[in-house]
């Protein structure tokens, strides 16, 4: 898990150090630091370039396939902290004004955060290989056979585990709570299979851990495989929604940071 | 899956952006700059200026604030367009504050746009820049104090009597005093940086407070001040508050610094080398009034004169007879240390004379010694040294000079028996013996003795025959009986070859030829030739031919 989202710990570090800071400042001056300060200024610009990388270095990387910058994983784990981070210190800028052209910017910013994590969900029910590249149907059948043989194999040995297996290698049914709702099946799987674990002994429970991970990771393919289609469709949705969304998005900031520039700097 | 060339920027993308800006645009012309406010203006209403009794009835007018950068206004310029009463006067207190360097424009004290019942200043008045009203509040900073402290309900107005209460609660005999001392206008010298009283540091000034000052109170220098001009205006100089303690009454004139330090008035430390008349010798031990009296320092100290005469005129043992110049001869250290250059006077010392005392010539009298008029003379010191006894005159340099009586260089033909011949390389001594010069007698004999060749046959009219060049080219001019002359004789001796007395004819004549010759005739006595030849000549005798 930690592995795994580490992006999200350190955007998470980051949004709590950046809160300590606001709040220093906040006490520090009595008041909520307002945009129009330095502080305020700060947090709106910096947060802004975070959300420009956001839309930019990822795309760009996902598009470069002579040059290869590091790995495309790597980069979606940037795109993630700075998707993250960004839109949080813009949201600070906004000393909790949500007037005019700015809240409007705001609201499409958190609009566009919460689209990202729909969008990354989506985008995590499609099988993958480890550069990120979607995987083929019959890549995901080959994959799905070499488990099976693995579990079998490892079933065969102790015919104990067997008992458990049942458990997990439930069928489940195609379609679009394949994608949105894997989080639940995943949830009662691990349930049941707690349950279920209590009766093997201790001295098998390492190896009954690694038959349940092969297990989940054979039927998280078996899913995939069933809504490859459906999230295919849906993913292309959610990108039909987004890009929009952030175009919007940059042309109102781009423009209220224009305005704050002339109202507030040209026109003092 | 083939990705597409231009990545995110997709032609949805782009036609949301038109449409965002489309719309942006519309609602900007139709609402004006609303969009970009970033908040509601403030709504409270107070007296109407410009129009308007509220910023919020501006209806969002931008320009109504907020000037064009090509329009060469600022938004203060906008601000006082409406707000034109706070700046009337030079004492206003915006007018005060917007002269304040930190502070530039109306909107570092001011805002809006905070919604419609918020304050219009935002500036923190505990950082206000009271300095620039005139009164700091730095000497008020260790105590509590909020504005309405001292101003009550109004923050730009302020009654003096707040001083005096408040400062009176906390210490009433001194408020007392101080109002007896400068009346009870606080803000006419005290301008809240507490720069004056105790604390004051008046090292800061150019009049540091020292010595004798240091234990002062401001009074006793500032008393007749009643304001900050006043008190920085009080005059430095020592007379404005010592002219009476004054113990010289004047003599040495009102800056008492010269000699004095604020330590102490006993504590002289006047360096008289600074002056160009350093005080050595004798006058180091003199007190400054015996030099600096009225008389001699009218216009100043500085104006005393420092010719000696000025003071040592009434001490001057010459009575003036050397002039004024007293340092030719004398030092501050004693006026018996003199050292005159006698090079300068008409008698230069040279010789014999360098060596002198001056009492060896300058004689004393009941007053002192007398240099003045003391004779340049020979005769005048060395009347009774002359050896001569005044036969050779006064004029010494006649014959001797400065560097001793001897050697002597007489000029003998100035006498009456001039040096000639033979006489001018003898030494003196020779005639003059025993130093004897005066009264010899100028006869030859009184130096010559007769010769025994003479037989006493001559008197002592040596001149007669000789001259003083030799004694053999004598000239004899008696009466001789034989003529002089005679022959081929020249001298005495060629006839007179023994005595002159006794004489012979053989020094030139042959005796053997006239033996011969008057064989016959002389009878045989051929030693008396002048019995037969009394002239000499051949023919007195008879003869003829022959000799």
């Amino acid at each position: 898990m930690l592995r795994s989202n580490r992006e999200l710990w350190w955007a998470l570090l980051a949004v709590v150090t950046i809160t300590a800071a606001y709040l220093g400042v906040t006490y520090a001056w009595q008041e909520v630091p307002p945009s129009s300060e330095l502080f305020g200024h700060l947090i709106g610009v910096a947060g802004f370039i975070l959300m420009i990388m956001t839309e930019t270095l990822y795309s760009i990387r996902k598009r470069s396939h002579r040059a290869r910058w590091g790995r495309m994983a790597s980069w979606l784990r940037f795109h993630i902290f700075t998707g993250i981070v960004g839109p949080y210190m813009v949201l600070l800028h906004s000393a909790w004004n949500f007037q005019g052209l700015a809240g409007i910017s705001l609201l499409l910013t958190v609009l566009i955060v919460l689209s990202g994590f729909i969008g990354r969900y989506i985008y995590t029910s499609v099988p993958r290989n480890v550069d990120g590249a979607e995987m083929e149907s019959s890549q995901i059948q080959a994959q799905m056979a070499a488990l099976q043989t693995e579990l079998q194999v490892r079933m065969q040995a102790q015919p104990e585990l067997a008992q458990v297996m049942p458990v997990v290698d439930r069928e489940a049914a195609p379609g679009v709570g394949l994608i949105f709702g894997r989080a639940w099946i995943d949830w009662q799987q691990r349930r049941r299979w707690n349950q279920a674990s209590r009766i093997i002994s201790p001295e098998l429970r390492e190896q009954a851990g690694q038959l349940e991970a092969l297990a989940l990771r054979q039927q998280e393919l078996r899913r995939q495989e069933a809504s490859l289609a459906t999230a295919r469709r849906w993913l292309g949705l959610w990108h039909a929604v987004h890009i929009p969304l952030g175009f919007v998005l940059f042309t109102t900031a781009v423009i209220h940071s224009a305005a704050a520039f002339y109202y507030a700097t040209l026109l003092q | 899956m083939q990705s597409k060339r231009l990545g995110c920027i997709s032609f949805s993308g782009i036609v949301a952006a038109a449409v965002t800006l489309l719309v942006l645009a519309g609602v900007s012309l139709a609402k004006g700059g609303v969009l970009y406010s970033p908040g509601d203006l403030n709504d409270v209403e107070g007296a109407e200026l410009g129009g308007v009794r509220s910023h919020a009835e501006t209806g969002g007018e931008c320009k109504a604030c907020h000037a064009a950068p090509w329009s060469g206004e600022i938004m203060s310029d906008r601000c006082l367009a409406c707000h034109s009463d706070l700046t009337q006067n030079p004492q206003d207190f915006h007018r005060v504050m917007l002269a304040q360097a930190e502070i530039s424009a109306c909107q570092d004290c001011h805002t809006d746009h905070q919604g419609a019942e918020s304050r219009l200043t935002k500036m923190d008045l505990g950082d206000f820049p009271h300095d620039g009203v005139g009164f700091s509040l730095q000497g008020h900073r260790t105590v509590s104090l909020t504005c309405s402290d001292c101003h009550g309900e109004t923050f730009t107005t302020f009654d003096q009597a707040t001083c005096e209460n408040c400062h009176a609660a906390l210490d009433l005999e001194i408020m007392q005093l101080h109002g007896q001392a400068y009346g009870t206008d606080c803000l006419a010298c005290h301008d809240g940086v507490d720069r004056y009283g105790k604390q004051f540091d008046h090292s800061q000034l150019s009049f540091p407070l020292e010595g004798g000052h240091s234990g002062l109170e401001c009074v006793e220098c500032h008393a007749s001040a009643r304001s900050a001009d006043d008190l920085q205006g009080t005059p430095n100089e020592c007379a404005a508050c010592h002219l009476e303690d004054d113990p010289h009454q004047g003599s040495m004139g009102m800056d008492c610094g010269q000699c004095h330090t604020p330590l102490d008035w006993e504590q002289v430390t006047f360096d008289h080398a600074q002056t160009g008349f350093a005080l050595s010798g004798k006058h180091e031990g003199l007190r400054c009034e015996q030099c600096h009296t009225p008389e001699r320092s009218v216009g100043g100290l500085g104006q005393t004169p420092t010719e000696c005469v000025a003071c040592h005129l009434q001490d001057d043992a010459h009575q003036g007879g050397l002039g004024t110049d007293c340092g030719q001869c004398h030092t501050p250290q004693d006026w018996m240390q003199a050292s005159f250059d006698h090079a300068l006077s008409a008698f230069p010392l040279e010789g014999a004379h360098a060596g002198l005392e001056c009492g060896q010539c300058h004689l004393k009298d009941a007053e002192g010694t007398i240099f003045k008029g003391t004779p340049t003379g020979c005769y005048g010191c060395h009347l009774d040294d002359d050896p001569h006894e005044g036969r050779f005159g006064q004029d010494c340099q006649a014959c001797h000079t400065v560097e001793g009586w001897l050697p002597a260089s007489f000029d003998h033909s100035l006498s009456s028996f001039p040096l000639d011949g033979a006489h001018a390389t003898v030494e003196c001594s020779s005639c003059h013996v025993n130093d004897v010069y005066q009264g010899l007698s100028t006869q030859c004999n009184a130096c010559h003795a007769d010769p025994a060749y003479h037989q006493g046959l001559f008197s002592a009219d040596c001149a007669s025959c000789h001259n003083t060049s030799t004694w053999r080219s004598a000239q004899f001019n008696l009466a001789h009986g034989f003529p002089m002359g005679h022959g081929d004789a020249n001298s005495c001796r060629d006839c007179h070859t023994n005595t002159l007395t006794t004489w012979t004819c053989y020094t030139c004549h042959n005796r053997g030829e006239m033996i011969n010759k008057h064989s016959e005739e002389v009878g045989g006595n051929f030693e008396d030739c002048l019995r037969c030849h009394p002239g000499g000549q051949k023919e007195e005798g008879g003869g003829g031919e022959d000799d």
